[in-house]
């Protein structure tokens, strides 16, 4: 009997946790929506200045949030060439070359790193960058460098397992079939494993792509700041979308700016949706080609 | 061609090197920037006296209580949330709504965690405020909810991996036996998958406690030991995010090298308690 | 006759000669400049900043001037240091930080910090005991200010900001702000957190009090622009812009720039009591 009661409690639970969460997803959601999507037009990015002169970089978008799109791009076009030369070859390594306990203990550091708060990374990245100040050259501040720098130490971990389980997954029939034809053990990453595990291992740079895009703690620190135009060196200041979000949610002059701060959520949610959405595409489609080469 | 493969070879292992030295280079930049705190034992008279800067105590205890109450009870509410969530995915639901669940929840993992804190500003912090009639609704109740959320998804698709890794054989002798999905999930999905389970919640109690928007922008900040959930409250990655711009020589913001030192350490403790829960042998029942 | 009059004229002349200067400092001074101004520092000066800072770049785009904030000790600490050009404070740097980063000082405006509540809240006036007890945490409760029966929500600023240090020599005589207090980061902050929050009490910048807020009368005097400038109300404090030994280049200009007649026209209409 109490197994019965328990059963359909459990069936019961289960029902009410499912649409509760969709409930308040749809809630979070839609709460944007609605009070945002009045607000996204041209305006809304370019200020009053002509878009054709913003995006020719001839005039400074005041009012806008072209700023800050364009500085969240250089931030994680630089932290992403950053990151993945780096976090593919220590991959690589961690698949192919490495074994036994060296193995394991390079493990559990990459899980510690994969672990870390991003905040504590940002402190990292800050005091390297004030440490440069001090004893190597005062023109160096916490700027659009360190950040990037910063945010590819927080998506190095990503990078590596994702390209090591790719790489390790692969069927032991593949692995084998080159060498056993006379391929060194590089010819038989490069033409063989890599181009098999690609959809993997592009997954994985795409959602780095999205880690960097949303972080704010990371770039609190170690650089961005509320004003400062489209950044004209790498050694300048920023504005970011995740960081508008945040400025404007905690002090807000009147109405417009407030408006502004949820059409920036909602811009900001559309980019990370649709990152995630073609690092899930790319993962299936490309395992469809790979697979069905003739 | 030898030349090649050898630098190859090098290269690769010397890139695996860089990211083990930047994890420790993390660890050494704290203890060295820290490292005014260590002399005369200052460093344990840390973890347990009250913040107070205007009276020279800068003690980063209720700061760890913040970070400990705000994570436990997020994941109080996120634990529960995530096991109907997944056993629902896995077997409980009709098809079609499993897989629309399954979706929305991948897609959740890439919101990013400032929207969070938006909507909880904005939406969440008015309702508690009015509901509990008590404090100004930014307190640890508000941030929990909002970590629940945050956690869940990541949660969810854990445990539903770990579900599908139940050997078919196990789901098809309860079939034969003529059990139903309730008794499936109950009876042999749940205790099957222990060691899933426990490497999810840990995994998330570590997102939890990292987590710093949320708290940031949803908690209230103050400094004093919270004495209920209605409480205003601070994390220690709050507490760094807020005390940066403090100035750098001052032994205030050396306490935030302290902060990073336990936060990295409480990282560190749950890799290795994953590491060894997965390499526990499975218990023949 | 004429003699006296052609001296009158001579004297014109020479004094319109020596004063140009000091009214030429518009935007033409930016013509034909390039380079970066960093500026960080009060919150309570970023409006102006923002206003002078588009005003410069619309004329000449290749400044580029970034504006952060973090509170008055960030801007002295951070011009000290060499992170930024100008660094914003609220408060006069005290003799210890001129001495250790050779600051020079330029106060451009004046403005106030005054006592803030919700509209709909109304307590609209206390005396100054009251104001030490609401915040040290001794009155909790609106009731006892003849308000609603509901617990009054203190919201503070942190260590850095300037606003929180006149607040608390001046308003507070020194005294304890509670540990329960909410901390915001700026001045725009604390407006945020107070027009959110139907039971709360902070101090915010005069020049930043518009309708999302109510002002405090404190012994009577209710914190407006016309009570700072004519001294009734006492809690008042400079704007200062600090820059490392004497500002040179872009620095110097944008500094000047501020005590035109054009930045001091923007420094009123912020809210502000321009100096000139």
């Amino acid at each position: 009997m109490m197994g019965r009661v328990l059963q359909k409690v459990g069936t019961g639970f289960s029902w009410i946790c499912a649409i509760l969460l969709l409930g308040t997803v749809f809630c979070m959601v839609g709460y944007l929506v609605i009070n945002g999507l009045s607000t996204i037009n041209i305006t809304l990015i370019f200020g009053e200045t002509d878009p054709m002169d913003a995006l020719l970089f001839r005039k400074q978008v005041f009012d806008g949030l072209f700023p800050a799109i364009i500085g969240t791009f250089a931030l994680v076009a630089l932290s992403v060439s950053f990151a993945v030369p780096i976090g593919l070859a220590a991959g690589i390594y961690m698949a192919e070359y490495c074994r036994g306990t060296l193995k394991k203990v390079f493990s559990l550091f990459f899980d510690v790193l994969a672990g870390i708060p991003s905040i504590v990374v940002g402190l990292f990245g800050f005091s390297v960058a004030i440490f440069l100040h001090k004893y190597f050259s005062s023109k160096i501040y916490p700027c659009l460098f360190i950040s990037a720098l910063s945010l590819a130490f927080l998506v190095l971990p990503y990078l590596i397992r994702t390209t090591q389980i790719s790489l390790e997954n692969l069927p032991e029939g593949i692995r084998r079939t080159a060498p056993a034809l006379g391929a060194t053990k590089l010819q038989n990453i490069f033409y063989v494993m890599i181009p098999r595990s690609l959809s993997g291992i592009a997954s994985g740079v795409i959602l780095s792509i999205g880690r960097c895009a949303e972080d704010t703690a990371v770039i609190m620190l170690t650089g961005v700041v509320a004003t400062s135009g489209v950044p004209k060196s790498v050694f300048s200041n920023y504005e970011a979308l995740p960081f508008y979000i945040y400025y404007i949610s905690s002090q807000y002059s009147d109405k417009q700016e407030l408006l502004s701060g949820y059409g920036a959520a909602i811009i900001l949610l559309v980019i990370c949706g649709l990152l995630f959405m073609a690092a899930f595409f790319v993962k299936h489609r490309l395992t469809h080609h790979a697979l069905y080469r003739p | 061609m030898k030349l090649v493969e050898h630098f190859a070879e090098k290269f690769f292992w010397f890139a695996a090197v860089l990211s083990l030295a930047v994890t420790i280079l993390i660890f050494g930049f704290m203890v060295i920037l820290g490292l005014p705190l260590f002399k005369g034992g200052q460093f344990f008279d840390l973890l347990s006296k009250p913040w107070l800067p205007d009276h020279d105590t800068l003690g980063i205890y209720p700061m760890i209580v913040g970070t400990l109450s705000i994570s436990l009870l997020g994941l109080g509410f996120a634990f529960p949330l995530s096991l109907g969530c997944s056993a629902f995915i896995s077997v409980l639901g009709p098809k079609g709504l499993s897989k629309i669940l399954k979706k929305t929840v991948q897609l959740m993992t890439g919101i990013p965690t400032v929207i969070y804190g938006f909507v909880g500003i904005f939406l969440l912090v008015p309702i508690i405020r009015e509901v509990f009639e008590r404090g100004s609704g930014m307190c640890i109740l508000s941030a929990s909810f909002l970590l629940c959320i945050l956690v869940c998804p990541t949660m969810i698709l854990f445990f539903t991996d770990s579900f599908d890794q139940v050997p078919k054989s196990f789901l098809d002798a309860v079939d034969a036996l003529g059990g139903n999905k309730a008794q499936k999930i109950l009876y042999v999905i749940l205790p099957y998958s222990w060691r899933g389970i426990l490497t999810g919640l840990i995994l998330a109690l570590g997102r939890a406690m990292g987590d710093t928007m949320i708290a940031l922008m949803v908690a209230g900040n103050a400094v004093a030991l919270p004495d209920s959930v209605l409480d205003s409250a601070r994390t220690l990655t709050a507490h760094i995010a807020l005390v940066i711009a403090a100035d750098f020589e001052s032994l205030e913001f050396k306490t935030l090298f302290a902060c990073g030192i336990i936060l990295y350490l409480f990282t560190t403790v749950i890799a290795l308690s994953v590491r060894s829960i997965e390499s526990k042998p499975w218990r023949k029942k | 006759m004429t003699k006296t009059y052609i001296r009158v004229l001579f004297i014109c002349c020479a004094v319109c000669f020596f004063v140009s200067p000091c009214f030429s400092s518009t935007l033409d001074t930016f013509e034909g400049q390039s380079g970066t101004i960093k500026i960080s520092g009060g919150t309570a000066h970023i409006p102006v900043m923002k206003e002078a800072a588009k005003r410069i770049i619309t004329f000449n785009s290749d400044i580029q001037i970034s504006i952060a904030g973090g509170g008055s000790g960030v801007g002295i600490k951070q011009v000290g240091e060499g992170l930024v050009d100008i660094g914003n404070s609220g408060r006069a740097p005290t003799d210890e930080e001129i001495n250790k980063y050779q600051l020079k000082m330029f106060k451009w405006a004046i403005d106030g910090v005054g006592v803030v509540v919700n509209p709909k809240n109304n307590v609209k006036s206390l005396i100054k005991t009251q104001l030490v007890d609401i915040f040290s945490g001794k009155i909790t409760n609106w009731k006892d200010l003849g308000g609603l029966d509901k617990t009054i929500n203190v919201y503070t600023r942190d260590k850095a900001s300037g606003t929180r240090a006149v607040f608390w020599k001046k308003a507070l005589d020194k005294g304890e702000i509670t540990d329960k207090a909410n901390f915001v980061v700026s001045n725009g902050a604390m407006k945020s957190a107070i027009s959110n929050d139907p039971y709360g009490i902070g101090y915010v910048s005069v020049g930043h009090i518009d309708e999302s807020v109510a002002p405090v009368a404190l012994d009577g005097v209710v914190p407006t622009l016309e009570n700072v400038k004519q001294g009734k109300y006492k809690i008042a404090r400079g704007l200062y812009s600090n820059t490392k030994g004497e500002p040179s280049g872009l620095t110097k200009k944008f500094i000047e720039y501020l005590f035109s007649n054009e930045g001091q026209q923007i420094a009123a209409d912020k809210g502000f009591i321009p100096v000139k």
